[in-house]
């Protein structure tokens, strides 16, 4: 670990510790290569404002949430069944290991949903990437179960941390940090390669549009509202 | 000093021409002596130029590392019959090269190339001779008219638009000034850049007519049997709708073009034309003959498929100059960009890359509003050693496809440019 990876462990968990203890030893075993990012915790609640339980998670169904900040979106898939840890391995030779699902199924899971590719998302109008339920495949790929990107045919494993499965996607989909509490649902970090940095780049003109400023859109969430993507994406693209 | 450098100063400049014994005027970039970068050179920036060079840096920023193109500001191809037929405007097709500086630390260097000496390892400018470690070659196509003066003729009054730039920009303007009458487009032979593209341009003319009711017949004369490339999905788009309005022409031979009484004369007879979009046979840029890469008589650099190395060490050639096994488009340059890039970052670091077959996607437009598209994956067939494609095509006609299109351009554009 060099000098830079060190303070920015000791940067993310201090903040770790502050939102919860019992995630400290957690975040502390994934900081390997500094893939944990902590950010502030945030509970996932219905449009109607109560927090989100586990039966309102309906499997196979695409949810939508921003997380961390209030314009990146997430996807939130109940998979149906347990989905297992496992160590994922990046192509730059980093790794990290990924906790699986949340619920009592373990099964439940979510991701960035902007493309690690060329950073697709979904917007009010559009969504080019999508989750494909195992009896709904692509039409071109013909895969099912995957998370997958129209633009340029990346494919996403959402049962694997999201690993990439083919295409031309370099890295897999950030991983959002979930932990129940009480039959709550909370987003408390990012594990993996998350594409923020870009996202903001490419997108001022579109968030200014959107959220005001970007300034607004770059604000940090303690609260997601979850909802199906059919109902906030005008046109969901499937191919 | 006309040309502009960025991130070389006047004193580095004249030492470096001190440093190579050369008189002024030619200005010279000099390699330091005491060197710890290796340095790349990058010869052309469209597609396959930049992504070499923003992702050599993305890997390895303390690389050195010089893009030189002549054109002030980069234009896309892929979208640019959108802009033709009025469904994009030029803006956002134009990047500035500043970003890969400015962001990436890349050198660019806005100047023609003159030549290259691969024996020196140096890149002759108008501006004077910069060294390099490793050279990646991207300059592009040029037209194969020097031994078909009709063509050649042709270009200035019939723009073929397959180059970006002021090409397309008069091409609009005939386009936009067409009242009615005759139109004639040609298709040449393969490989030319961007398979889909004349099969596009041809429905978008028709889309046109059609939506503003003019008095025109399309004569698309096509060198091919067949559409090259999707094949199924522009053939039906030209019959459900077009029929009226166009006749496609194929396995027809451009012999002559008269631009005064403007007739395009083929095989298969004569066409009167009012407008016409002559596209004729593309060939590697003369850049690369000159430097002694094209034996006589060759159109295409002959590259090693997985690395795209040239036949002279650490010299590679993307894009749709080389002879790949991947068609020439701008995604297909892009990826071979990136896959140079690790090459070449791995090379310096003294390692290896895992072999790696490349993919292709495009799209086509059939109408102003949908789209088919294509997916392309190769294997390499050790029996007869050549690359064998597999095709996923959807050729069914969908404004979800359009829309996929735009999406598919606009991200090469943001892992370009961002």
């Amino acid at each position: 670990m060099d000098r830079r990876d060190f303070i920015k462990t000791c940067g993310t968990v201090a903040v770790a510790s502050m939102i919860d203890a019992s995630f400290f030893s957690q975040a502390l075993a994934q900081q390997k290569d500094g893939m944990f990012q902590a950010y502030k915790k945030a509970l996932l609640v219905k449009q109607d404002g109560s927090p989100l339980k586990e039966e309102d998670i309906k499997p196979h169904v695409n949810y939508i949430f921003f997380y961390p900040y209030a314009s990146t979106p997430c996807y939130l898939l109940n998979l149906g069944e347990e989905v297992p840890p496992l160590e994922i391995k990046l192509k730059d030779g980093k790794s990290y290991q990924w906790s699986g699902g949340v619920g009592s199924k373990k099964s439940i899971v979510a991701y960035s949903a902007i493309c690690a590719h060329q950073w697709s998302y979904p917007t009010p109008q559009y969504s080019f990437i999508n989750y494909y339920p195992p009896d709904t495949p692509s039409e071109t790929t013909k895969k099912a179960g995957i998370i997958q990107c129209c633009a340029h045919l990346a494919l996403y494993d959402p049962k694997a941390g999201g690993s990439v499965i083919d295409g031309p996607a370099e890295f897999p989909l950030a991983s959002i940090v979930l932990q129940e509490e009480g039959g709550n649902f909370y987003a408390v970090g990012v594990l993996g390669k998350d594409q923020f940095q870009e996202f903001f780049d490419n997108y001022r003109t579109e968030l200014r549009q959107q959220y005001g400023s970007t300034a607004k859109a770059r604000e940090l969430v303690d609260k997601c509202i979850v909802m199906e993507v059919d109902k906030y994406v005008q046109a969901v693209v499937r191919c | 000093m006309s040309k502009q450098w960025s991130g070389v100063n006047r004193r580095e400049l004249i030492g470096g021409a001190v440093a190579f014994g050369l008189t002024a005027p030619l200005m010279v970039y000099a390699r330091p002596q005491k060197r710890q970068k290796a340095q790349v050179v990058i010869v052309g920036g469209g597609y396959g130029g930049v992504t070499t060079a923003k992702y050599l840096k993305k890997e390895n920023p303390n690389l050195d590392v010089v893009l030189i193109e002549e054109r002030p500001f980069f234009m896309s191809c892929p979208m640019s019959n959108h802009f033709l037929t009025g469904l994009m405007e030029l803006t956002p097709l134009c990047f500035s090269y500043n970003v890969l500086e400015v962001k990436h630390g890349i050198r660019v260097l806005n100047d023609k190339v003159l030549g290259v000496e691969l024996d020196k390892k140096v890149v002759r400018t108008s501006s004077g001779y910069i060294a390099y470690d490793y050279l990646v070659l991207s300059p592009g196509i040029d037209y194969d008219v020097e031994d078909k003066p009709f063509y050649k003729e042709s270009l200035v009054y019939n723009p073929p638009a397959f180059k970006p730039g002021s090409e397309h920009i008069y091409l609009k303007r005939l386009i936009e000034d067409f009242e009615g009458g005759d139109i004639v487009i040609t298709v040449p032979p393969p490989p030319y850049r961007c398979p889909p593209a004349p099969y596009e341009r041809a429905a978008l003319i028709a889309s046109m007519i059609k939506k503003n009711n003019l008095k025109a017949h399309i004569y698309f004369i096509d060198a091919n049997e067949r559409p090259i490339i999707n094949s199924e999905g522009f053939l039906s788009a030209y019959y459900d709708l077009y029929k009226d309005i166009a006749t496609y022409i194929t396995s027809a031979q451009v012999r002559d073009i008269d631009i005064h009484k403007r007739v395009v004369k083929t095989s298969h007879g004569d066409f009167k034309y009012d407008l016409a979009n002559i596209i004729p046979p593309m060939k590697a840029s003369g850049l690369l003959e000159d430097a002694g890469l094209l034996r006589k008589g060759q159109k295409w650099v002959e590259v090693n498929p997985l690395t795209f190395e040239s036949s002279v060490k650490n010299v590679f050639v993307i894009g749709d100059a080389c002879q790949s096994y991947l068609p020439k488009s701008g995604y297909a340059a892009h990826s071979e960009g990136k896959m140079v890039a690790k090459i070449i970052n791995a090379r310096i670091k003294g390692k290896e890359v895992k072999e790696e077959y490349l993919q292709m996607i495009c799209y086509a437009m059939v109408s102003d509003k949908e789209a088919i598209m294509t997916e392309i994956a190769f294997r390499y067939d050790t029996v007869s050693k050549r690359f064998v494609p597999t095709h996923r095509e959807d050729n069914q006609r969908k404004e979800s496809t359009a829309k996929r299109y735009e999406e598919w351009a606009r991200g090469l554009w943001r892992d370009l440019f961002s």
